[in-house]
């Protein structure tokens, strides 16, 4: 089995390539999902994620390319974004098929656990034709973790959630942490931040950067600062612009100016003197902490 | 909750299998009480002023003629909505990926709905058909109770027919109209072009669906449809083996 960081790789694609006619939905993508990683997978909207997923989960087929999963399909689990189910069934018919058909020898008990887990202690026995789209994505994470699976592939899964419920499948993704591993696609860059240690960015089907969160906040990023002023934030970011180890200075609030530089190195240095002779009245100064929104947009701008 | 109750629950909560059988029972009443009072009806209701119409007397073929007029129309078109609606499991994408990721295999999932779909067809018919025999013998006479049960098992054997041209209907469309669209015309159409060439005809499916008529009338017996019989099952078994590999290969 493949290892990467010193776990095994438990979803592995290789040149994974999916084409509709001439458009290729995926292009040449090499997936490395660790094994209790929760996995976030971003991009765009039509950028593959869910085909990806897809192919993963076995509902499609790569045009080319091969793919190795470390566990059985029974083992896998799909989430899509807008769950559906049966409207005539009741909550717990739902996930209680799931069990089901995953595998029989699970307990009953465990299907009112899972309910309850996901929120819906209340409408159990409520049938999913009156349920909010926010309702039956909790249904969807239900009869997901029903069965146990040690790969769950969740696309958008709080795309439907108002602020409480977003919050709580944030926390049960970010709770499955070495527990099993989780690929966790999403546009909400935030969430993404928030619960994943593994990123891969796909833009127009192809994977533009995989690895560790940090790695890509870190290395990826044009370095800042952030420089707060008394007054005249403009002034300061003109006068700093001209800089040679200034890559770009712009007032992005009142008293705040957002500098671009070379290296941290030089900022250090440079820095107080260069504030000196632009006669700003300093307030503070710190790094800038890169966000994987201000990272993912200047990967795909 | 396995495949077979949920299936169940399906035919129970829509109401599609009572619908089904109301279809079937209702013509079974209406066709033996047809073919007794004919004349009282058209005496009645025909608007015929100044012309005589005179049936001959009813005999009890009549009775599973007039129910099976009936059954082969709106109880056939009753089967294909009913069937369709279940089998065109991807219809709803997400409601498929619930299930494709889940079954084991395809074959389990079209196994079980055309089982399942099948059976409440015939048990519609078989029922209808018992309606429409008790009724006749009540009103008109006696069908021999062999001649009607070799006719209803023809009959039930020809719904299970129709079931599975859903099934590969379903294999070859998503959507549930078109699926019924395709299967009526798998179903309907070798009928009406092969059927016409009169030495095919006895071996066709559709030979099976009218069986009870020659049967009751004593004009067949039961070894005529043997060929029929025999076909049918074969084109059920293609059918089905179609239907599996076709949804088997179907990207959602």
């Amino acid at each position: 089995m493949t290892t990467e960081g010193g776990r095994a790789l438990l979803a592995e694609t290789h040149g994974l390539t999916k084409s509709y006619g001439g458009h290729a939905a995926l292009d040449a993508v090499d997936l490395r999902v660790a094994e209790g990683s929760v996995y976030g997978l971003v991009g765009p909207n039509g950028s593959g994620k869910t085909t990806l997923l897809s192919i993963l989960a076995g509902l499609r087929r790569p045009t080319s390319g091969t793919m190795r999963l470390g566990v059985a399909r029974g083992a896998m689990a799909l989430l899509p974004d807008t769950p559906e189910f049966e409207p005539w069934l009741t909550a717990f018919e739902v996930v209680d098929l799931a069990r089901a058909l995953v595998n029989p020898s699970i307990p009953r008990e465990r299907v009112t656990d899972v309910l309850v887990e996901a929120g819906l202690r209340d409408a159990i026995d409520r049938r999913a034709g009156g349920f909010s789209r926010g309702m039956l994505q909790r249904l969807g994470v239900a009869s997901t973790l029903v069965g146990d699976p040690a790969l769950m592939l969740m696309d958008e899964p709080c795309s439907a959630l108002d602020p409480m419920g977003r919050r709580e499948v944030l926390d049960l993704v970010a709770s499955q942490r070495g527990r099993r591993t989780v690929i966790f696609s999403s546009h909400i860059l935030s969430d993404v931040q928030e619960v994943c240690d593994t990123v891969g960015i796909l833009q127009r089907g192809a994977m533009r950067f995989q690895g560790p969160l940090q790695d890509l906040l870190t290395g990826n990023r044009t370095p800042g600062v952030l420089v707060r002023v008394r007054d005249d934030a403009e002034g300061v970011a003109r006068s700093l612009a001209t800089e040679p180890w200034v890559t770009s200075a712009a007032a992005i609030a009142a008293g705040e100016v957002r500098v671009g530089v070379r290296s941290t190195d030089e900022a250090e240095r440079e820095l107080p003197g260069a504030l000196a002779r632009a006669g700003a009245r300093l307030v503070s100064v710190r790094p800038e902490e890169a966000s994987l929104e201000q990272v993912f947009l200047e990967m795909t701008r | 909750m396995s495949l077979w109750r949920l299936e169940w629950l399906r035919l129970r909560r829509t109401w599609r299998g009572v619908g089904l059988l109301a279809v079937f029972v209702f013509f079974g009443l209406l066709g033996p009480l047809t073919a007794r009072y004919i004349q009282e009806i058209i005496e009645r209701f025909g608007g015929t002023e100044g012309v005589q119409v005179t049936f001959p007397p009813p005999v009890p073929a009549d009775g599973m003629i007039q129910y099976l007029s009936n059954a082969q129309q709106i109880g056939l078109l009753a089967v294909i909505g009913v069937a369709a609606g279940a089998l065109s499991f991807d219809a709803t994408a997400d409601i498929a990926i619930f299930l494709r990721t889940r079954v084991s295999s395809t074959a389990r999932l079209v196994l079980t709905r055309t089982a399942v779909y099948a059976a409440a067809a015939v048990v519609a018919f078989v029922a209808g058909a018992a309606v429409a025999w008790y009724e006749t013998w009540a009103l008109i006479g006696l069908v021999p109770a062999d001649r009607f049960l070799f006719g209803t098992l023809f009959g039930a054997l020809y719904y299970v027919f129709v079931v599975a041209m859903v099934a590969l209907a379903a294999g070859l469309v998503r959507g549930s109209l078109g699926t019924m669209v395709l299967a009526f015309a798998f179903v309907v159409v070798p009928q009406v072009t092969v059927g016409l060439v009169s030495a095919a005809k006895p071996w066709l499916p559709g030979h099976l669906s009218s069986a009870l008529a020659p049967l009751s009338q004593g004009t067949a017996e039961a070894g005529d449809f043997v060929r029929s019989t025999v076909l049918t099952l074969v084109v059920i078994a293609l059918a089905l083996v179609a239907a599996i590999r076709l949804l088997d290969r179907r990207e959602v």
